[in-house]
């Protein structure tokens, strides 16, 4: 490296720090540490939605709530494949795999503390004939008592109520047995992917035929737009033609007014022309933005006058200047107004909430079926998460490839 | 389009010497046969639109038609003449005119023939093949990477481009391009297509020859009349979207806010009825004992009540998502943009991996609002949720504490109405973050960074330069970025949306989270009020549209004031 070079590069990293001095090493630690925070809080719900995907139906209301899919392990016995638990038996804690289940049982009280009990069932279990009063939630009942077997000795234990409990046998000596309540009872898990659930939601509701009809509306909806703002961008940046001014000004104020103003006019329009409850409906309305326009019109402005002149002159007609000088001229800006259009086409919720009718599979998009699917899989979260992540792969993937006119170019479009 | 010539006779550089003009082309007087054509038509059509013998309209919109066939039948009258006379003015209207018939008569064959309501069919199809896309993006990939393979580079691009052309074609071929086009022609046939498309390209004719470099010159046209056809021309795709899906819905809403409509049968004018409906307040006293009803007009409910005061609400709706609304946008606000504050200055040490975390922290908002909602649904949940289920581990934390003994809350984040709006405020501000972080960091980066020399070198620390000059510089980029939060804050939909679909309405819990546009949704697709609903909007438009203004006057302050 030579002397310059280095100097140079020592210049550079003095001037990073806003103040280009020194900064501590636990200045550093403490800047990083609440930038992990940050990143931790921004990702964690992206990654409970991927681990959620795979886990299977039993697995994804568990208590507590885990992020990392979990499958219980099975075993076979007696021929049969039984899934396994960990059961306490003889007072430590050992792989026992359920046998049977549905017996009836008492739950009997170990202590004083209604929450400490064991469950055995009523044929193993004797009756002493005594009665004893037991205070349940405040209020105090006359319980029977009854001979149970704890941990090996037998004990007096007042029985609260019925249930039903499994018959659990240790895998290791296939003999020593357990009984407990199976829904409250801790599986013997591992981790593991359940990827079933997303060919599982692509079988249902015509999920697929949204996810292709998104990117179909998502390309037009791009192209359109980036069609029409180019050529108005050069409408109004290099042309001059009587009321451009004004209708600039009228294009800047409508960036400002919210869409919603515009729905139940929208509609009516769709309702006019047959479009509603179809898939025009979200594609033909937004071929228009003043938006893009806006954008290709700043970038357009930048570039030098002579280039034009010299083609004018040429006798080059306008629409060649226009995509033969001025396009390749302004990728950055048109990369930048393609990915705003892609997340704008992509991600719009309440236009086809209204237009698209709820059944209506064949015109649905990702978003519908996301909020249809939220609403009928209440009970399968592992099938909404699927979802979910499919709806969100392609905005991912087109973020990371195009991460610079995202989030470089937010500013330079949103403040100019 | 006609720039040769008019480019040598604006430069001067040889003038046509003796003929002034040339001889009148063969095909201008068909030309002006044909517009004549139009302008009459045009007039006949006003006159029966009026009639209302020619199409079933109705009020307001007969009138505007029959206007607009007469302004066109003028015009074509007007540009008749014009070209008689050779005038360059005749050539502008005529050329105008035929593109604006070649559009409407196109759309109307297109639409007659049901090409744009085809888009369903297309997407039959497009089903099958929209995994050619990847093929696609495989050639594009390799078309503008080209030059990472050294020496194959001009094979590699060559190879990307034909991998991308086939993907292409493949899915064109596979969406039934050719029976569409096929279809079309036999369509073509059906005189509710045949007769517009026959206009249209009579149209497209006459424009054509109008357009070329002959008519120019002919006509006289100067440079910059020639620019300002070929700015109309270059302006017209937007500016018909502008017109026909933004200023033209834009009134239609305004009218239908005066009116009662359910959006199928005849629309009521009713007046300031809707508008009076929404702002419809009464402010009394009341008397212990006295049930609301007594003292307040009919149709009135009552708002709220402070000792013996009480105001009752025509529509009380309209003020409880107000309120909301408001008390939603004085948390959400300040937290998605405070911590990006923060965060912005952090990232902006330039320390590495910032990049990183930028990103990071970008991605909820490019996430899609819908998917996030779903998410953040599940991690509320109230007995299985992650949120409650972290509560309860940080409590026990703080319970090692000696002598510490807490119970830890557990809020019914989506069913408990106190509770409610927060948790639309959390996943609004956790959305936002990331955006206005990345704003903030491209305002800090265009502070002029002398400004920070100079304070170090008189010694100011680092809390005390964030504070003089950091801050006081980044005030447009403030105003800009809680402007923007404030205004999509005020729109607040899809989140309550999602959140409270369907075990509750979007409303949320006791309408704790009716939003403005939560209640025109509601009013208009619900309960089809749809003039009332437009009202609504309109009211909302106004809130944005003070807000926008507020904003522009502090940003031109400023601006005069620096």
């Amino acid at each position: 490296m030579t002397t310059t070079a280095k100097q140079s590069r020592k210049a550079k990293r003095a001037s990073k720090g806003t103040q280009g001095e020194v900064m501590s090493t636990w200045t550093k630690v403490v800047i990083y540490g609440v930038l992990s925070v940050f990143a931790a809080m921004m990702l964690f719900p992206f990654i409970f939605m991927f681990g959620t995907s795979l886990k299977t139906a039993a697995d994804s209301f568990s208590f507590p709530p885990r992020v990392l899919p979990r499958d219980q392990l099975t075993t076979t016995f007696q021929g049969e494949e039984v899934p396994l638990f960990v059961v306490s038996i003889d007072g430590e804690k050992r792989d026992a795999a359920l046998v049977e289940e549905g017996i009836r049982s008492g739950l009997f009280a170990l202590s004083d503390d209604p929450e400490d009990t064991i469950a055995w069932p009523l044929d193993l279990v004797e009756a002493t004939g005594s009665t004893v009063d037991y205070e349940i939630e405040g209020e105090v009942e006359t319980l029977e008592v009854f001979r149970v077997p704890v941990d090996g000795e037998i004990r007096e234990l007042p029985k609260i109520r019925n249930t039903s409990v499994g018959r659990f046998i240790d895998v290791e000596d296939g003999v020593s047995e357990a009984f407990g309540v199976v829904r409250t009872t801790e599986k013997a898990e591992e981790i593991s992917a359940n990827w079933s659930n997303y060919s599982e939601v692509l079988d249902i509701r015509s999920f697929d035929r949204s996810i292709t009809n998104t990117i179909m509306v998502t390309i037009l909806v791009v192209v359109g737009q980036l069609f029409t703002s180019i050529m108005g961008g050069y409408a109004f940046s290099r042309l001059r033609w009587p009321g451009r001014d004004k209708l600039f000004v009228a294009y800047l104020g409508s960036i400002m007014i919210p869409f919603v103003v515009l729905i139940i006019p929208l509609f009516q329009i769709m309702v006019q022309l047959g479009w509603n409850n179809t898939i025009g409906s979200l594609v033909w309305p937004f071929f228009y933005t003043a938006y893009g326009t806006f954008l290709m019109r700043q970038f357009f402005l930048s570039i030098p006058t002579e280039l034009e002149e010299a083609a004018v002159v040429d006798g080059a007609r306008r629409w060649k200047i226009l995509w033969r000088i001025f396009v390749p001229l302004s990728w950055p800006g048109i990369a930048t107004l393609a990915t705003f259009s892609f997340l704008y086409a992509w991600n719009s919720f309440i236009w086809p909430l209204v237009s698209i009718d709820v059944g209506n599979e064949d015109s649905s998009v990702l978003t519908i079926a996301l909020s249809t699917l939220g609403g009928q899989g209440a009970d399968a979260p592992q099938l909404i998460f699927a979802g979910v992540t499919l709806a969100m792969l392609v905005p991912m993937i087109v973020f990371v490839a195009a991460q610079r006119y995202f989030v470089e170019n937010v500013a330079s479009s949103g403040l100019k | 389009m006609a720039d040769r010539p008019e480019t040598i006779s604006a430069s001067g550089s040889s003038p046509p010497p003796i003929k002034e003009r040339g001889a009148a082309p063969q095909w201008l007087m068909p030309v002006i046969a044909w517009q004549a054509v139009l302008g009459v038509a045009a007039l006949l059509g006003a006159v029966l639109v009026a009639a209302g013998t020619l199409w079933d309209l109705s009020g307001l919109a007969k009138w505007i038609v029959a206007a607009l066939l007469l302004v066109i039948a003028f015009a074509a009258a007007l540009g008749v003449r014009d070209l008689l006379a050779g005038k360059h003015r005749g050539r502008a209207i005529g050329i105008i005119l035929n593109y604006l018939v070649v559009v409407v008569s196109g759309f109307a064959a297109l639409q007659n023939m049901g090409v744009f309501r085809g888009l369903d069919a297309l997407g039959d199809n497009f089903f099958n093949v929209a995994w050619v896309l990847v093929i696609v993006a495989v050639g594009w990939v390799l078309a503008t990477q080209a030059e990472r393979f050294g020496g194959l580079e001009s094979k590699v691009r060559l190879a990307g481009r034909v991998v991308a052309g086939v993907g292409v074609a493949w899915i064109l071929l596979g969406v039934g391009l050719l029976p569409g086009l096929l279809e079309f022609v036999v369509r073509l046939v059906e005189l509710d297509v045949l007769v517009p498309m026959l206009v249209a390209v009579a149209a497209g004719v006459a424009f054509w020859l109008l357009r070329k470099d002959e008519a120019g010159f002919y006509f006289k046209t100067s440079r910059d009349q020639a620019e300002a056809l070929d700015g109309f021309l270059f302006a017209s795709p937007n500016v018909i979207g502008f017109l026909a899906f933004f200023a033209g819905p834009l009134l239609f809403s305004l009218y239908v806010s005066f009116t009662s409509w359910d959006g199928l049968t005849e629309l009521q004018w009713v007046g300031v009825d809707n508008y009076a409906r929404i702002f419809g307040l009464q402010f009394t006293s009341i008397d212990t004992g006295q049930l609301a009803a007594d003292v307040l007009k009919d149709g009135y409910t009552e708002l709220m009540r402070v000792g013996d005061f009480i105001i009752g609400a025509r529509d009380r709706l309209f003020w409880v998502g107000l309120r909301n609304i408001v008390v939603f946008g004085l948390f959400a606000v300040p937290l998605a943009v405070m911590p990006a504050l923060a965060l912005a200055a952090l990232l902006n040490q330039k320390l590495p991996g910032v990049k990183f975390f930028r990103a990071v922290y970008f991605i909820p908002s490019v996430a899609g609002v819908v998917g996030i909602a779903l998410i953040w649904k599940q991690l509320y949940n109230a007995t299985v949720g992650f949120i409650n289920y972290g509560i309860v581990r940080l409590w026990d934390l703080i319970n090692l504490l000696p002598g510490a003994d807490f119970e830890p809350p557990q809020p019914e984040w989506l069913s408990n109405s106190r509770v409610a709006l927060f948790s639309v405020v959390i996943v609004f501000a956790w959305q936002t973050i990331g955006f206005n972080t990345v704003l903030y960091l491209a305002g800090m980066q265009g502070i002029d960074s002398s400004l920070y020399e100079a304070a170090s070198i008189d010694g100011a620390g680092k809390w005390q330069t964030f504070r003089k000059i950091t801050i006081p510089m980044l005030r447009p980029t403030t105003l800009f970025v809680v402007a923007t939060t404030t205004i999509l804050a005020l729109q607040l939909f899809n989140e309550p949306y999602i959140l409270f679909q369907p075990q509750q309405q979007p409303s949320g819990p006791n309408n704790a989270t009716l939003t403005p546009v939560v209640q025109l949704y509601q009013e208009g697709f619900q309960r089809f009020n749809q003039g009332f609903a437009s009202a609504l909007a309109w009211v909302l438009f106004a809130i944005i549209f003070a807000i926008t203004i507020f904003y522009f006057r502090r940003q031109s302050e400023d601006e005069v004031g620096a």
